[in-house]
């Protein structure tokens, strides 16, 4: 019998509820009642629901008044779906939970939901869609053009290299920026967009197709 | 030790932007940056063989009889452990952990002089603010910390103080959505 109460609390601890009973103590409770209504909701859609949970917790962590918190909430949410939607429009396959968290954080960065379609059209193994438009919502982050971004990513994809060859775009464009003086985050993208592309237009390259038509 | 004005300071502590500082300063607020970016930011990728040493090692304690393995345990003894085993699984999984697949070694660094207290937060932590703090390291201050985070995107920023959230001045940032920037980490 006690084993199996507690392979009934583990298995409830393995669940988005039980993850939410983790704001108990943390989050002041008309938080904790918003995030379980938005979780709830947002699971049964195939959103995910930790980036939520996160949110609740940032923002008490903070000291964020709880109405304040609650319109963060709300947004969150917003974007989530709107990132969702924006994947669904990229193929017939079902987005995962990583891409549509990645996806919202990319919008919240500065990318559109256009953009967000571009990107996981152009994503393909080796390259999750989840890790792109984590890349790209950092390289927005730094400063360079939405734009700009959707096309350096799509040029680094299509020149053929390793997937850590999209995973280190930041780190080249921070190198780009620090080692010219006055250079921008954008001048350093572009730079090396023209690389990406005179590789991927090399011979034996499979271009993808350009993802605003 | 080079001694920044006083402006460029609160560049490095997130409270300026480069773009708000004056002409004349903003030569030095860019080196003060590249600096600073250069002291130890590079993430450190684990050598491919770790995992098989440690696999090896592990093999090998396992054909070593132990004092816990030569131990009678009858099955009514196990029903404590087994209650604190799941009582620490409760406490672990909140939120639920996400397998990583793999980490990386990263360290933060941050110049606040006249702080007494840096902590890092950010949601690798559970933005527990208590968490992870900073030492103090050889440079005049110069704060630090190395963490071992799984592969993906972290968000977080330091606590100064325990009251003053500074956005980390070498890494790129976003809207919090509550009126502050957080720092941005993919890995």
């Amino acid at each position: 019998m006690k084993t199996c109460c507690v392979a009934l609390l583990l298995v409830i601890a393995g669940t988005p509820v039980g993850a939410q009973q983790g704001l108990a103590g943390r989050v002041p409770p008309e938080i904790a009642t918003l995030v379980r209504q938005l979780a709830t909701s947002a699971a049964a859609r195939g959103i995910p629901v930790e980036p939520l949970i996160q949110k609740a917790i940032e923002g008490s962590a903070k000291g964020v008044p709880a109405e304040r918190v609650a319109t963060a909430l709300r947004a969150l949410a917003a974007q989530l779906d709107a990132a969702a939607a924006a994947l669904q429009q990229a193929g017939p396959a079902r987005p995962d939970t990583a891409a549509i968290a990645a996806g919202a954080f990319a919008l919240n960065a500065g990318l559109s939901p256009r953009d967000v379609t571009a990107l996981a059209q152009v994503s393909r193994p080796p390259y999750s869609t989840a890790v792109t438009l984590r890349v790209a919502s950092t390289l927005a982050a730094m400063g360079v053009p939405a734009a700009q971004t959707v096309e350096l990513v799509t040029q680094t994809i299509a020149s053929g290299g390793p997937a850590t060859d999209v995973l280190g775009l930041p780190a080249q464009v921070m190198v780009g920026v620090s080692h010219g003086r006055g250079v921008t985050p954008a001048q350093a993208a572009a730079g090396l967009t023209r690389a990406a592309a005179a590789r991927a237009n090399a011979p034996g390259q499979n271009r993808p197709k350009p993802p605003h038509p | 030790m080079t001694d920044f004005h006083p402006q460029v300071k609160q560049l490095l502590d997130g409270e300026l932007t480069l773009a708000q500082l004056p002409p004349e300063l903003r030569a030095q607020g860019e080196e003060a940056l590249r600096l600073l970016a250069a002291v130890d930011r590079e993430p450190v990728t684990l050598p491919a063989t770790l995992d098989a040493r440690v696999l090896a090692e592990l093999r090998r304690r396992a054909e070593t009889p132990s004092f816990w393995r030569r131990l009678r345990l009858r099955p009514w003894t196990l029903v404590p452990a087994f209650a604190a085993g799941a009582a620490l699984a409760l406490l672990l999984s909140s939120p639920a952990p996400t397998p990583a697949t793999s980490t990386v070694t990263v360290r933060f660094v941050l110049f606040a002089p006249e702080a007494q207290q840096v902590t890092l937060a950010g949601t690798f932590n559970q933005w527990d603010a208590a968490a992870t703090p900073l030492v103090r390291t050889g440079a005049p201050g110069v704060w630090a910390a190395t963490l071992i985070l799984p592969a993906g995107q972290h968000q977080y920023a330091f606590v100064v103080d325990g009251a003053r959230w500074v956005p980390d001045p070498a890494a790129p940032a976003v809207d919090d959505g509550f009126g502050r920037r957080n720092s941005v980490l993919s890995l």
